[in-house]
């Protein structure tokens, strides 16, 4: 009672600054994220339930919806291995360079997304400078889900990289001395200590990634050719959609994915403490 | 005599085939370098088994690195590191089958206290009755068997600390290390953990190696105590031998306070001042002239209002109490000593420092147990005679 800051301004012991800021920020957030958010499930649910699962339940949306999930999938496993294996390297050995390839790694968030498609295509497309390669032997890389797995990849590059080396960093060595010293051997120290204590990193990490390459739109339609039924994700979905000024079948892909990333970052929240749990 | 002689110079290994016991472990002429500069310079020792040896020094001594070599997390430069007669120099640490008990404890944060002490067993690939029983066993011994659900957040420094050294014990190590075990505790725990474990290491006679920086935790746990000083071990003995019979100045005052005289060789006595202190020399080390350093410990002094001294009391000077300071146990008086008309032989007097108040020179420090502090008080100012009851001369160099 007695310790408040003495700033403060008190009317009769009651707080003025405290909800007038709340109100101040929730107010500012409204027009910013609250009702953009609001108006998919408004506008999405007003014709009825059963239209919005029609719409949901056209195969193209099915299609596009499950490609984003595998494409997204295959990145995330290839990127969150990847980061695992960078930030160990990184962590443990200083070389010459080292500090130019983690600069590098972390590059392709700040690179707009559709210059990372377009890089991609001028790469593995029919001319690119690999692809140019490949086409007589008849493998195309572009305009396939491989593409959007490439350019997923890209795009997600440095985020499980950015979480899992910070935990690298501060871990202490004396744990894996302590193994070796026991007698585990270099995969048995990495497996039964140094996984575990990754686990909240490795899962969170996985999450954003996931969370990111299923939003992917920029460099995905420069790659993927926007082929709906074969290379149409669910953002290229909603765009093709509302192009042809079907506003309910890209609303309810809308809010499909909506809820999805209020899914992840619910998770990703409130299962941090029992993924650190020690 | 001879015969003693050629046995000592042939090397260890083969030392080891007469009848000296085998040493559990043995360090020979280790040496080391970072970059230019030495940190380790042909460190010899050995530890028998069972026995319990600790590595006192400043940090930067090099005594850690010395631990780490040993278990193999770090090369030498030049020596050999034997573990029950077998070279394990070139073998990489988890091929040593040595037990390590860090600073940090280095428990595994994500397993619970049961698979923490299992973990060597389990990497062993030991069947499951085994492990459960051995680390039963185990948490019985440090007496943690309630707590074997827990993870290591979950207790206190003291407890983890016990989990460690379970932990290592559970392979059988051949050595025990520990890297200063008890840093990170508080004074009380530090002690009482301190009898525990040199209770549990005469329990399970493993030979152990201590590293610390506290000259108490020193003397009370090691059955032999080196001193380690800038990468080179100044002495070793036992903590009885290093504490009264120091070998040099560093020594002396590494292990509490010192105070420290010079003093001139004449014949066979010690001349401090005025005063002469018959002592028996080795005349090989000694020569008249000489000028040498004796080493006496502030319990050694006795301050008396008159000059009747009891046998065994080496009458130094006069001096004049500065200071009485009350420490508990005992008391500490800074006294500075006099030299009257009658003692002054102009520059040749006694030169006089002590380690506590190294600036304030021909200063020294008593201190009496409380009972005789309380029988005779002394008062600041008042003039009393100084005598010693025993003393070291340290060689000179």
């Amino acid at each position: 009672m007695s310790t408040v800051a003495p700033t403060m301004r008190h009317v009769r012991g009651f707080d003025v600054a405290r909800p007038l800021s709340i109100g101040m920020l929730v107010f500012m957030m409204l027009p910013l994220v609250f009702l953009p958010l609001a108006s998919i499930f408004i506008f999405g649910t007003s014709n009825g339930l059963d239209k919005f699962w029609a719409a949901l339940m056209a195969p193209e949306a099915v299609f596009a919806l499950k490609l984003s999930m595998a494409t997204s999938f295959w990145a995330t496993v290839f990127n969150v291995i990847f980061g695992l294996f960078a930030a160990y390297v990184l962590s443990r050995y200083n070389f010459w360079g080292r500090n130019a390839l983690i600069v590098t790694i972390s590059l392709p968030t700040a690179i707009p997304t559709a210059v990372a498609g377009f890089a991609l295509l001028l790469l593995w497309g029919p001319y690119g400078t690999l692809g140019r390669l490949l086409a007589p032997h008849g493998i195309q890389v572009m305009f396939t889900a491989g593409a959007i797995i490439l350019a997923n990849i890209f795009v997600t590059f440095p985020l499980a990289f950015g979480v899992i080396k910070p935990v690298f960093d501060t871990m202490s060595r004396s744990l894996e001395e302590a193994s070796a010293t026991i007698g585990a051997t270099r995969w048995q120290t990495f497996w039964h200590v140094t996984l575990p204590s990754l686990r909240g990193a490795i899962v969170s990490g996985a999450l954003l990634t996931f969370a990111r390459a299923v939003g992917e739109f920029g460099s995905t339609i420069l790659v993927s050719g926007n082929l709906a039924g074969k290379t149409q994700t669910a953002p290229l979905y909603i765009f093709a959609k509302f192009n042809e000024g079907q506003i309910e079948a890209a609303n309810a892909i809308a809010i499909v994915l909506a809820l999805f990333s209020f899914l992840i970052f619910s998770v990703l929240f409130f299962a941090r403490d029992w993924l650190d749990v020690d | 005599m001879a015969k003693a002689k050629e046995q000592l110079v042939q090397d260890p290994p083969a030392a080891e085939s007469t009848n000296l016991p085998p040493a559990a472990a043995s360090v020979v002429g280790l040496s080391k370098h970072f970059g230019k500069t030495s940190v380790l310079e042909n460190i010899t020792f050995d530890v028998a088994e069972g026995e319990v040896l600790v590595l006192l020094g400043a940090s930067g001594s090099g005594k850690t690195t010395i631990l780490r070599i040993i278990a193999g997390l770090e090369q030498p430069l030049k020596g050999r590191v034997i573990l029950h007669g077998k070279d394990v120099t070139d073998l990489p640490a988890r091929e040593r089958g040595v037990g390590v008990i860090f600073q940090s404890y280095a428990l595994f944060p994500k397993m619970t206290v049961e698979k923490n002490v299992g973990y060597g067993l389990r990497i062993r690939k030991r069947r499951r009755k085994e492990i459960r029983e051995t680390v039963k066993e185990l948490l019985s011994l440090v007496q943690l068997e309630e707590h074997r659900k827990k993870y290591p957040s979950q207790l206190s420094g003291g407890q983890q600390q016990r989990v460690a050294i379970a932990r290592t014990l559970a392979y059988k190590p051949e050595v025990l290390l520990f890297d200063e075990p008890f840093g990170a505790l508080d004074t009380q725990t530090r002690s009482h953990l301190r009898r525990e474990i040199r209770a549990l290491l005469k329990k399970v006679r493993v030979p152990a190696i201590f590293i610390t920086h506290d000259q108490e935790e020193a003397l009370e746990l090691g059955d032999r105590v080196a001193l380690v000083n800038q990468g080179h071990i100044e002495q070793i003995g036992t903590p009885y031998e290093i504490y009264t019979h120091p070998a040099t100045e560093y020594v002396a005052t590494f292990l509490g306070a010192a105070n420290i005289l010079e003093a001139t060789v004449r014949n066979d006595v010690l001349e401090v001042g005025s005063s002469q202190i018959p002592a028996t020399l080795d005349r090989s080390k000694f020569r008249d002239g000489d000028c040498v350093k004796i080493v006496f410990r502030p319990e050694d002094v006795s301050l008396c209002r008159s000059d009747l001294l009891r046998p065994g009391q080496i009458r130094i000077s006069t001096a004049s109490i500065e200071e009485i300071a009350f420490v508990g146990a005992y008391e500490r008086i800074r006294l500075r000593l006099e030299r009257g008309a009658d003692e002054c032989r102009t520059d040749e007097t006694a030169y006089l420092l002590t380690t506590e108040t190294p600036e304030r020179a021909k200063a020294i420090i008593a201190t009496r147990p409380k009972p005789e502090a309380t029988a005779t008080r002394l008062q600041v100012g008042e003039r009393v005679v100084v005598s010693i009851n025993s003393f070291t001369v340290l060689e000179p160099r």
